[in-house]
């Protein structure tokens, strides 16, 4: 048994192997920040993004997936997915054009179409505290050297 | 575990996650449960790591690739809150000591932290200062003093550590001067501050958190304080004087040669003891004392001054009940004939 395992990992290897050398490598990058309110001088209060060195529960992090092909050919039907990590409630998307998961990735919808299971076996519509999982689908084709970035918020549970 | 692969994984770890093992937490991943909720949030020294995943199509095959994990820390939050735990004024008595105020700490910040308290008996706005006796933590956790039982605090020698959201009530133990009036409140404090530092919300400690990272002061400034009254409810009492008449014919009219029994009830009421109560009736006008006629608690007395409490001198009758505590009675007779 041990054997055949290793022998179907080792195809998998070899399978994405070449697509990654076919010429169109996307990077992913991720990036966190917080929002902090400092002070103009006139004494009005300004939203900050700086990088997070102090986090607190209630503060509010904006995640930011920086993505780029950075190869010589198009990139298409790319899809980014980004679990919500544990400790943060998720506030919602930049651009809102994202599909949601409240069930750990097993169902995807968008928001207002997903329902949450309660444990006396009825259901409730789901929020956004429910969210587990967010991806976002490009539609269109990635040109070799184009990139964006896409943008999320969550609050610090 | 494959899905898990596909879409990379978030990791919350924690020293509460920890303890769950791996199994445990698959499964709460499975289930996209949330961890223990903690009114200050996510516990300190949580990690929060991002990564994004992608997938996308190039050159005929699918390709999937991960971002970098991205780690923040949950630094510490410092806050505690003090609560009076009793309902209102707490009764005592003249010279009583170790009366308790009752009070509840608790931790509302999100890391696991030392609290040092300080009791203060000199408050304004009450009537009387009572002796501070000790502080006492509940260690047996029942809600009442128990002497002997529950720890005796010193500061800075076993400040009580509590973790997020946990409570723990502390007993401040007065003494109270002798001679107060009934009615005399005093009001005594008990403050908690954080040993890790206080000062206006927003003060970091750098490095000082839970888990390495930093301690932050929230909206309790890391400081709480609450206070409690001592009410002194001294001991009174009231008398109640009774007649029953009895004629020389079989009934109760109030003719010469008739003769009438008074009865006084003192009762003493309040808490605490009374010193020397004595009562005193004159022999009222146009009546005779029936000699030797006195009784207490329905035991004769003799009219001398001797050796028992009663006596008689020629126009009143006394007797003399020593310290009577209260919540009891004392009942004396005596008689008199109509003339």
């Amino acid at each position: 048994m041990k054997k055949l395992i290793f022998s179907l990992v080792a195809v998998a290897a070899a399978s994405a192997a070449p697509a990654a050398w076919a010429g169109a490598p996307l990077e992913l990058k991720s990036d966190i920040f917080v929002e902090k309110q400092q002070k103009r001088p006139d004494g009005t209060l300004a939203t900050k993004l700086v990088t997070p060195n102090l986090i607190i529960p209630g503060d509010r992090l904006v995640f930011v997936v920086h993505y780029k092909n950075a190869g010589t050919i198009p990139a298409s039907n790319i899809a980014v997915t980004n679990p919500i990590p544990r400790a943060i409630s998720f506030s919602g998307t930049s651009d809102g054009n994202e599909i949601v998961s409240v069930d750990g990735g097993k169902s995807w919808g968008k928001i207002n179409q997903l329902r949450v299971s309660n444990s006396d076996g009825s259901s409730r519509a789901a929020g956004m505290a429910d969210v587990t999982h967010i991806r976002w689908t490009l539609n269109q084709t990635l040109a070799a050297g184009a990139a964006g970035k896409l943008i999320f918020r969550g609050v610090v549970k | 575990m494959l899905r898990n692969h596909i879409s990379g994984s978030s990791q919350f770890s924690g020293a509460k996650t920890r303890r769950y093992g791996v199994q445990a937490v698959l499964f709460l991943a499975a289930l996209s449960a949330s961890p223990a909720a903690y009114a200050a949030g996510t516990l300190a020294g949580t990690d929060i790591q991002n990564i994004a995943t992608a997938s996308y199509d190039s050159g005929g095959s699918t390709v999937e690739i991960q971002s970098n994990p991205v780690v923040i820390k949950v630094d510490e939050l410092l806050d505690v809150v003090v609560v009076s735990s009793d309902p209102g004024d707490v009764t005592t008595t003249n010279g009583a000591t170790d009366a308790p105020l009752t009070f509840r700490i608790t931790n509302n910040g999100n890391g696991p932290e030392y609290f040092t308290l300080t009791p203060n008996v000199v408050n304004g706005g009450d009537d009387f200062d009572p002796a501070l006796s000790q502080v006492v933590l509940d260690t047996n956790n029942n809600g009442v003093y128990d002497p002997g039982v529950d720890t005796v605090y010193v500061a800075g020698s076993n400040d009580p550590l509590l973790t997020p959201d946990q409570s723990l009530t502390v007993f401040v133990l007065n003494n109270i001067p002798a001679s107060q009036n009934n009615g005399d409140r005093a009001n005594v404090t008990l403050a908690a501050t954080a040993t890790t530092g206080t000062g206006a919300p927003g003060t970091t400690f750098a490095g000082a958190g839970e888990g390495g990272g930093n301690a932050v002061v929230g909206s309790t400034s890391a400081t709480g304080q609450a206070g409690g009254f001592l009410l002194v409810e001294a001991a009174s009492i009231a008398l109640v004087k009774s007649a029953v008449v009895a004629d020389p014919f079989g009934g109760t009219n109030p003719v010469p040669g008739a003769t009438v029994t008074y009865t006084l009830v003192a009762t003493i009421s309040g808490a605490g003891t009374l010193a020397n109560v004595a009562i005193t009736d004159p022999i009222p006008a146009s009546t005779q004392y029936v000699a030797s006629s006195m009784t207490l608690e329905g035991s004769p007395l003799t009219d001398a001054s001797d050796a028992d409490q009663g006596n008689f001198n020629g126009t009143r009758i006394a007797v003399a009940l020593g310290n009577v505590a209260a919540g009891q009675t004392r009942t004396v007779t005596f008689k008199v004939t109509i003339q």
